[in-house]
């Protein structure tokens, strides 16, 4: 089984090994039953986080006094392609601090490595992906956002979004109005739900812990979540209406 | 069109005056090509040398061992993936846009600072031959522009400008254009399914009408007394694939294995180029 092991570096094009050993990640693609590499970068081979639990439950088991079974338990499905390693490569180097404002173009492999580390990989969001945004106008039907954060990653363009009304919350949607809910420059996590038109990606702020995160008073002071739907100004006391997001604990 | 935003040089050429000397009458004849019959000339290719693009590369092809014959010279930069423009539709791929343009300076014939049809040509030529090895539903909603500048084109500056043929000339800058804009694009981090090359063969006709034409590989113009034929190639090496393939001029009919062995010494050409594109690629991750 074990032939030869993936290569580190990969060049667009590489052959990274059989469709049979691994799956395919992020920046590799499959042709002909193999898979071969679509970027330039490093190759990372993850385990799968099923199996590790596996291994780590039946560690754990182990040790411990044999329980009788007093349920019936259904037999682990045998699901053999969901085991295989996935192999991806990835553009960013692995580890290593993140280089200074290294622009210098020179042939020393230190400067091009920095350079390399602190230039990220332009992302694109996907349906399902937590997005940070900034309200940029309301209308009654809908809420245009420009979507500034995905997932982890800060984004380089400025992709806008639009939060319709009905997609605000998940109870009493015929109630909702968009400008008791956001208001522009408001920062909102939202939810991506589809790639939407030719301009927006449509989102949605239907679960508690989505809504809005910053908001600022019309006074101009940044205000408080009390409740699910309202802010406080903390100088004035004032209450605004908002579709305000459930804190997280970080 | 007429450019009229900036101060545009005179529209004719402006070469100075050469005077007849016997130290320069010699050079005048056609220079023979100084390589064997399969090997392209040496090329020098690095990627990131634009901070501010998301993925820049620079070719070199080194000048030809006669005098006063000038390499080829391309800085590319690509630009995105980014969000198209509001009018634009909706595309479940990238889309992908490129520009290449010869500097004012870069012939012998001086250039606009708009682009010419010839240099729109082989923009459409580069985006045929990108298209076959980006994967583009990867990105979807999302455009990238692709950037060429020839800073120096392939030309001797010693030929008349009646003796040469500008098309020929096109050629060679189409088949470097490609390699750099697969560096460029690796550079970049845009999904690729291989990566993609130029070559270029021609037949030529070295001594008179009447002789028998061979089949070289990277040609110079001003090197041969006459091209018949050439064709410029994209080639995937790992998938066996062409995905461009311009061909121009006309083949004798006496020989019809002609085109396939045009062809088979242009992809040759490619993969020499392609070997610069690993090496310089494998240089940029380490």
């Amino acid at each position: 089984m074990t032939t030869t092991a993936p290569p580190t570096l990969a060049i667009p094009g590489q052959l990274l090994g059989p469709a049979s050993r691994y799956q395919p990640g992020p920046g590799t693609h499959l042709h002909d039953a193999n898979l071969y590499a679509s970027l330039l970068g490093h190759v990372h081979v993850a385990q799968p986080q099923q199996s590790q639990q596996q291994q780590q439950q039946q560690q754990r088991r182990a040790p411990g006094p044999a329980k009788r079974l007093t349920k019936i338990t259904p037999a682990p499905a045998p699901t053999p392609p969901a085991e295989l390693p996935t192999i991806s490569v990835s553009v960013a180097a692995a580890g290593g601090g993140a280089g200074a404002g290294a622009v210098v173009v020179g042939d020393g492999g230190p400067v091009a490595g920095e350079r390399k580390q602190k230039k990220k990989r332009e992302v694109l969001p996907e349906v399902g992906n937590v997005v940070l945004c900034r309200v940029v106008r309301i209308t009654p039907r809908q809420a245009v956002v420009a979507i500034l954060v995905c997932g982890d990653s800060v984004l380089e363009a400025e992709w806008q979004g639009l939060i319709r009304v009905q997609d605000v919350r998940a109870t009493e949607k015929d109630r909702v109005r968009i400008y008791e809910s956001f208001r522009p420059g408001d920062v909102v996590r939202a939810e991506v739900i589809s790639l939407g038109d030719q301009a927006n990606y449509y989102l949605s702020t239907t679960r508690n812990e989505l809504g809005v995160v910053l908001a600022v008073s019309e006074a101009g002071n940044t205000m408080q979540p009390v409740s699910w739907k309202e802010f406080r100004d903390p100088e004035t006391g004032a209450m605004e209406l908002r579709k305000v997001a459930q804190p997280q604990p970080q | 069109m007429a450019d009229r935003r900036r101060i545009n040089g005179p529209a004719g050429a402006t070469i100075p005056p050469v005077f007849d000397d016997a130290s320069t009458r010699g050079p005048k004849s056609i220079k023979s090509r100084s390589r064997p019959a399969n090997a392209t000339r040496k090329m020098y290719l690095k990627t990131g040398v634009t901070p501010s693009a998301s993925g820049s590369a620079y070719l070199e092809i080194e000048t030809s061992a006669t005098p006063g014959v000038s390499g080829l010279k391309l800085s590319c930069s690509v630009h995105g993936p980014r969000s198209l423009p509001r009018s634009a539709p909706f595309s479940p791929h990238i889309v992908l846009s490129t520009h290449v343009k010869y500097a004012p300076f870069a012939t012998k014939q001086r250039r606009g600072y708009l682009r010419d049809p010839s240099e729109r040509d082989l923009g459409i030529h580069l985006e045929a031959a990108l298209r076959g090895a980006i994967i583009a539903d990867r990105w979807p909603k999302s455009g990238v522009d692709i950037i060429i500048s020839i800073v120096e084109g392939d030309q001797d500056r010693e030929t008349s400008q009646l003796q040469g043929d500008e098309v020929w000339d096109m050629m060679n800058a189409l088949g470097g254009c490609i390699t750099v804009a697969a560096a460029a694009l690796a550079d970049a981090g845009i999904d690729c399914v291989d990566t993609v090359a130029g070559g270029v063969a021609a037949l030529v006709q070295d001594a008179g009408e009447d002789s028998i034409p061979t089949v070289v590989v990277d040609p110079i113009p001003s090197e041969h007394e006459k091209i018949l034929a050439a064709c410029c190639i994209a080639y995937l090496p790992t998938r066996d694939e062409v995905t461009n393939l311009w061909f121009r001029g006309d083949l004798p009919a006496s020989d019809i294995d002609l085109y396939t062995n045009l062809v088979e010494k242009g992809i040759q050409a490619s993969k020499n180029a392609n070997r610069v594109l690993v090496g310089c690629l494998a240089e940029t991750i380490q």
